[in-house]
């Protein structure tokens, strides 16, 4: 909501407060300063001066050389460079140090090598609307060396965020018996003009839904004549960023913000009396001024007459063919109070929502409704018949019984009773002699203690209140533990050169070429939004990988030249093809591509291949032997599943060949994506140390030649069937291919593993070990191709 | 003889003197003291040498000997420095370093993770819930009813089913109290989703740490003590801290809360932070409605909760001033955080 200050200054006296001690106090109010924005001359430094002499600039056609009186007691000389002015004219001058619009500082210069102290200002130089070409000429009598500021209307605009639970502040005058309750100031608004109403006549007003509109008025007045408002009134509009539109319009509105009381003026000639106020049929059409057609349910209220024509979606907004035009002669003037929920449904329904709907759904002061009548009537100025009712107003707010024991246990006993009682009655409380507190029409969200006892510590303010430092023990949760479990893998994977990413977990349709979820996905397992804001999210991820991939064609084209990424985080999927719905659950994706390394003279660059991918898994889980087990993906090349001894962690594979191209990766693109629950469980697993060897092995060689397309993985399935109890470990220490055919035929390669002998109780024998070789060599001469070399 | 020897000796320290380096040097030795060396066969003529002379030629020796090895070993410690000294030239420290690759925690890791400490010293534990969430978690339960004008639908994200990404973490108070009894103290870190166009100040799945206690003695004073330590924790002992009277449908009383902080190149201004208030007895009955044992009897339990944006904290600490640079994990942005 925007509030002029000189607005509310007709309301409350403000004078000798700066901007920033009436900003504070709307602050301590609960109520937000969003913006100020200053209208008018804001500097003091700009003065009247008189110009007493302009002679030629010697080294410049366009510029003259002043001589102004700016009431120093000597005259000042500035450079200037408008033809609009003759001597003895009194225009602005910006003295040193002045600041004018758009952050500029006024200085002492030297323009084409002549002194210039100040600078004479133009009228939009100085922050006012903008005038004839050149100075802006002051009136000649005004007084030498006064600020400008003074002869010129200024205002502060303050743009304010009140919470749906005060619409009282919904209004100036609202907003100013706050401010004077906080301030323990008079308020020094004119009365409302007297009300006066009759029950209306069935044939004026028909009400067939109390429930939702509990008390309607209208006023019929005669002999209107729509034109332009008055400049006062238009002035107040403009003030607050309003447009004036005519008259009756901009009474209407101006009451709204002046009171808080929405008024709508139908067009007399145009219903065909009485007034119904009454549901919508189910599917009923309503064209709303702003032209737009909606299909109502009877749980909209709606403004309509005899004929059954919908006037106005009550509350919300005037239909399009019942409102004053330029014609119109004879009004309807409408001031109603309408039940909050009811109005907040039909404005979600219908998207529909305005200044009216806006007060009526946070619930309007009822005892406001004929005030705002009686005031719209006074200023349209024409002949005005009775205002007639219908309904009744709502009763006034229960009484509220205010729980002393509680509330000193809440404020830590830091204000007296007397105190707290001072506050409730400065907000316009009443204290029964039963002890409860009287609430006041306007303060409808006053309805328990704990309401009671919030106006309290508002106005007492937290200030005022001691710090208690005091804390309850509690165990240690599950989710701490994943969370530590998570902070132990991200630190290892920063520590292996990885940097951790964070991606917006909603994605586009076409990313869902990059998933890789553990388990793959059926249709119906995609979750989608039901209205995205755009294309791009669209949809739950099921998997961290587009987001990674995204980041990574993000920095590619930065001229990244290795790129090592991860993110942890949930994903998003329904199981089963949509059959159990909405499932969360923690995921590690990892991507590199890339040189494997960062550049440097003491290495060759290298592209990171799928090895230095295992690598980083390994690392991760070093007390655990990670392996890759081939199994197809769609949409990606080498796709396999981590293993972790014989559990399956998560999945990996590279980008398809195509999608790299698609995406312009020069060099391939290896994508992992984990189950970060497993994860957790395996670094958190604690196992009883193992006793070191007390005597020492033996290791022997073997370095074998079998087909190209033999997996490692065979070797390794042929050595798992060993059952030689003094073999400890193996390792494959070299690979050998030569694409030539020269040293080894190109379809086959050789492959050297290193064996580790030992018994735990005595120093082997070499006879020992050899015979314990001998029999592994036996066992892997049974994998097909190989021979020893 | 003691010339014999006399020449003997100065002829080996001459070959000494000559060896250029460890193997001459190694020839040098057995030339002399190995087994057919000069001086070993002189020794071995002691035996011919008549009684009375015997001493003093064994003394001569000795010095021999003794100036010989003083001279090996001298040699060789000046070869091995020579050795040393190539070893070692040539090296340009001022070389750049090998390549390794670094890596970073994201910065907002690091300010969850430093808030996060913070707030288990003071006795706090983790709780989390679902990201997608029902109407009633994440709206009804927290005192925001259907036609209640603080629920904000527009910016909210449905499903079909009906349900919704969660617009707040406080929807893990509700979760957390249905399951469990007071004394609850729990912070949930976590992601929170408004339909709000991204821009250099908006994101539309954003982060946030909520916290709450409930027991019996829960007060204003607990509130504003525990509130005001976390900030001066996380800003600096001395940082001024004001709490702003606001609303939140399931508080009551509610703040906001800003911290006097100066950011690079502007004057010190006040930043909000975080809002919280008391638990409102409303939350707690629908609680009870659901838990039906009363647990949470609003007559005999009180609350404080509170929640802050840590993209925001972030920003500050940091100061980002494009929110997004969070989201586009631009490595040179996140180099930075290493």
């Amino acid at each position: 909501m925007n509030i002029s200050l000189n607005w509310l200054s007709t309301h409350l006296d403000l004078s000798g407060k700066s901007i920033s001690e009436i900003s504070d106090l709307f602050t301590f109010a609960g109520v937000e300063v969003e913006g100020i924005v200053t209208k008018g001359i804001a500097s003091e430094k700009i003065v009247v001066a008189q110009i007493m002499e302009a002679v030629q600039h010697p080294d410049a056609d366009k510029l003259k050389v002043t001589q102004v009186d700016a009431g120093e007691g000597q005259l000042r000389q500035i450079v200037c460079g408008a033809k609009n002015y003759k001597v003895g004219d009194k225009v602005p001058c910006c003295l040193p140090g002045a600041q004018l619009p758009g952050g500029f500082s006024i200085g002492e210069t030297k323009m084409r090598g002549v002194e210039s102290k100040g600078m004479l200002a133009a009228a939009e130089e100085i922050g006012l609307p903008k005038g004839e070409d050149g100075l802006l000429i002051l009136p000649a009598d005004s007084p030498i060396g006064v600020p400008v500021k003074s002869l010129f209307d200024s205002d502060t605009l303050l743009e304010l965020e009140v919470t749906p639970n005060r619409p009282d502040l919904l209004s100036r005058r609202g907003m100013a018996r706050e401010l004077a309750t906080l301030l323990k100031t008079p308020l020094i608004s004119e009365k409302l003009p007297e009300t006066s109403a009759s029950a209306a006549s069935p044939d004026f007003i028909r009400l067939e839904a109390a429930d939702a509109c509990p008390f309607y008025s209208a006023t019929r007045i005669d002999g209107v004549k729509v034109g332009e408002s008055p400049a006062w009134l238009k002035d107040r509009l403009a003030s607050i960023g309003l447009r004036p539109i005519n008259n009756l319009v901009d009474i209407t509105n101006f009451v709204l913000h002046e009171t808080g009381q929405p008024l709508h003026a139908f067009d007399a000639a145009k219903v065909t009396l009485p007034l119904v106020i009454r549901h919508a049929k189910d599917g009923e059409p309503f064209t709303a001024l702003d032209e737009s057609v909606h299909t109502l349910t009877p749980d909209d209220l709606l403004i309509s007459d005899a004929s059954g024509a919908a006037l106005a979606l009550a509350g919300i907004m005037g239909g399009l063919d019942s409102g004053v035009t330029e014609s119109t002669s004879s009004i309807l003037l409408e001031a109603a109070y309408f039940a909050p929920s009811g109005i907040r449904r039909s404005s979600r329904r219908t998207a529909l929502s305005s200044d009216s709907s806006y007060r009526y759904e946070r619930g309007a002061d009822p005892q406001a409704v004929l005030p705002a009548a009686a005031l719209a009537i006074s200023l349209i100025e024409s002949n005005a018949t009775a205002t007639q009712t219908a309904g009744e107003l709502p009763s006034p707010p229960s009484p509220v019984a205010l729980d002393l024991g509680k509330l000193h246990h809440l404020l830590g006993d830091s204000i007296s009773t007397e105190a707290a009682e001072e506050i409730l009655t400065r907000l316009g409380l009443a204290k029964h002699p039963d002890s409860k507190w009287a609430i006041p029409s306007f303060r409808q969200d006053l309805t328990r203690h704990i309401d009671l006892a919030e106006e309290i510590t508002r106005v007492h303010g937290l200030a005022n209140v001691p710090s208690r430092l005091r804390a309850t023990f509690v165990p240690t949760s599950d989710v701490d533990a994943a969370y530590d479990a998570d902070m132990i893998l991200r630190r290892r994977l920063a520590a292996l050169g990885l940097y951790e990413c964070q991606t917006i977990k909603l994605i586009s349709e076409t990313q869902l070429a990059d998933i890789l979820p553990l388990r793959p996905m059926q249709d119906g397992d995609v979750i989608r939004v039901k209205s995205p804001l755009s294309e791009d999210h669209a949809i739950m991820r099921p998997s961290i990988i587009p987001g990674l991939v995204a980041s990574a064609e993000r920095n590619a084209r930065q001229q990244a030249k290795s790129i090592r990424l991860f993110e942890m985080g949930r994903v998003f999927r329904n199981a089963g093809g949509g059959k159990a719905l909405d499932q969360e659950s923690d995921s590690l994706a990892i991507l590199i591509t890339g040189h494997s390394n960062p550049s440097s003279w003491a290495a060759k660059d290298r592209p990171a291949d799928l090895y230095d991918a295992k690598a980083i898994f390994s690392a991760l889980l070093p007390n655990q032997t990670i392996s890759l087990k081939p199994k197809d993906r769609e949409n990606f090349a080498l796709g396999a599943e981590i293993k972790a001894e014989d559990q399956t962690i998560g999945v990996f594979a590279r980008l398809s060949l195509q999608r790299e191209r698609d995406l312009d990766f020069t060099s391939p693109v290896f994508v992992a994506e984990m189950d970060l629950g497993k994860l957790r469980k395996l670094i958190s697993s604690k196992s009883q140390v193992e006793d070191l060897p007390q005597f020492p092995g033996s290791s022997r060689d073997a370095a074998m030649e079998l087909p190209l397309a033999t997996a490692n993985a065979e070797i390794e399935a042929t050595l798992a069937k060993a059952k030689e109890p003094l073999l400890v470990s193996y390792e494959c220490f070299d690979l050998f291919t030569d694409p030539t055919g020269v040293k080894i035929p190109a379809d086959r390669k050789s492959i050297a593993y290193r064996f580790q002998y030992r018994a735990t109780e005595r120093t082997l024998k070499a006879e020992e070990v050899d015979l314990a070789h001998k029999g592994i060599l036996e066992l892997l001469r049974t994998t097909d191709g190989l021979v020893f070399r | 003889m003691n010339e014999q020897i006399a020449s003997i000796q100065s002829a080996a320290l001459e070959l000494i003197a000559a060896a250029s380096d460890e193997r001459s040097l190694d020839d040098a030795r057995v030339a002399v003291l190995g087994k057919k060396g000069t001086l070993s066969l002189a020794g071995a003529l002691i035996k011919d040498i008549p009684n009375e002379e015997k001493a003093a030629f064994g003394q001569s020796l000795n010095s021999a000997r003794t100036a010989i090895t003083a001279a090996l070993e001298e040699k060789q410690n000046a070869l091995q420095a020579i050795a040393d000294a190539a070893a070692l030239s040539g090296i340009d420290l001022t070389l750049p370093a090998r390549a390794h690759p670094t890596g970073s925690l994201h910065p907002l890791t690091l300010i969850r993770d430093e808030a996060i400490q913070i707030l288990r010293r003071m006795g706090f534990a983790l709780a989390d819930g679902p990201e997608i969430e029902d109407e009633y978690h994440c709206f009804d339960a927290l005192n925001t009813p259907a036609d209640h004008p603080a629920r904000n639908e527009k910016d909210t994200f449905y499903f079909n089913s009906g349900k919704l990404l969660r617009t707040h973490t406080s929807s893990v108070q509700i979760r957390t109290m249905e399951s469990s009894t007071p004394p609850i103290r729990i912070i949930a870190p976590g992601s929170a989703y408004r339909r709000d166009e991204i821009d250099a100040t908006h994101l539309s799945v954003f982060n946030q740490l909520e916290g709450l206690f409930v027991d019996t003695d829960v007060t204003l004073p607990d509130l504003k003590g525990t509130l005001e330590y976390f900030l001066r924790e996380m800003f600096g002992t001395s940082t001024e801290v004001r709490f702003r009277p606001h609303f939140f449908p399931f508080t009551e009383p509610s703040f906001e809360i800003d911290v006097k902080l100066q950011i690079k190149g502007q004057a010190p201004r006040w930043i909000e932070v975080a809002g919280c208030g008391m638990v409102d007895p409303a939350v707690f009955e629908s609680i009870n409605a659901t838990r039906k044992d009363n647990a949470l009897d609003p007559g005999k339990v009180t609350g404080f909760a509170f929640g802050m944006g840590l993209d925001r904290l972030a920003m500050i600490r940091w100061g980002i001033k494009d929110i997004r640079l969070l989201i586009e994990n631009d490595v040179r942005f996140l180099k930075q955080f290493a």
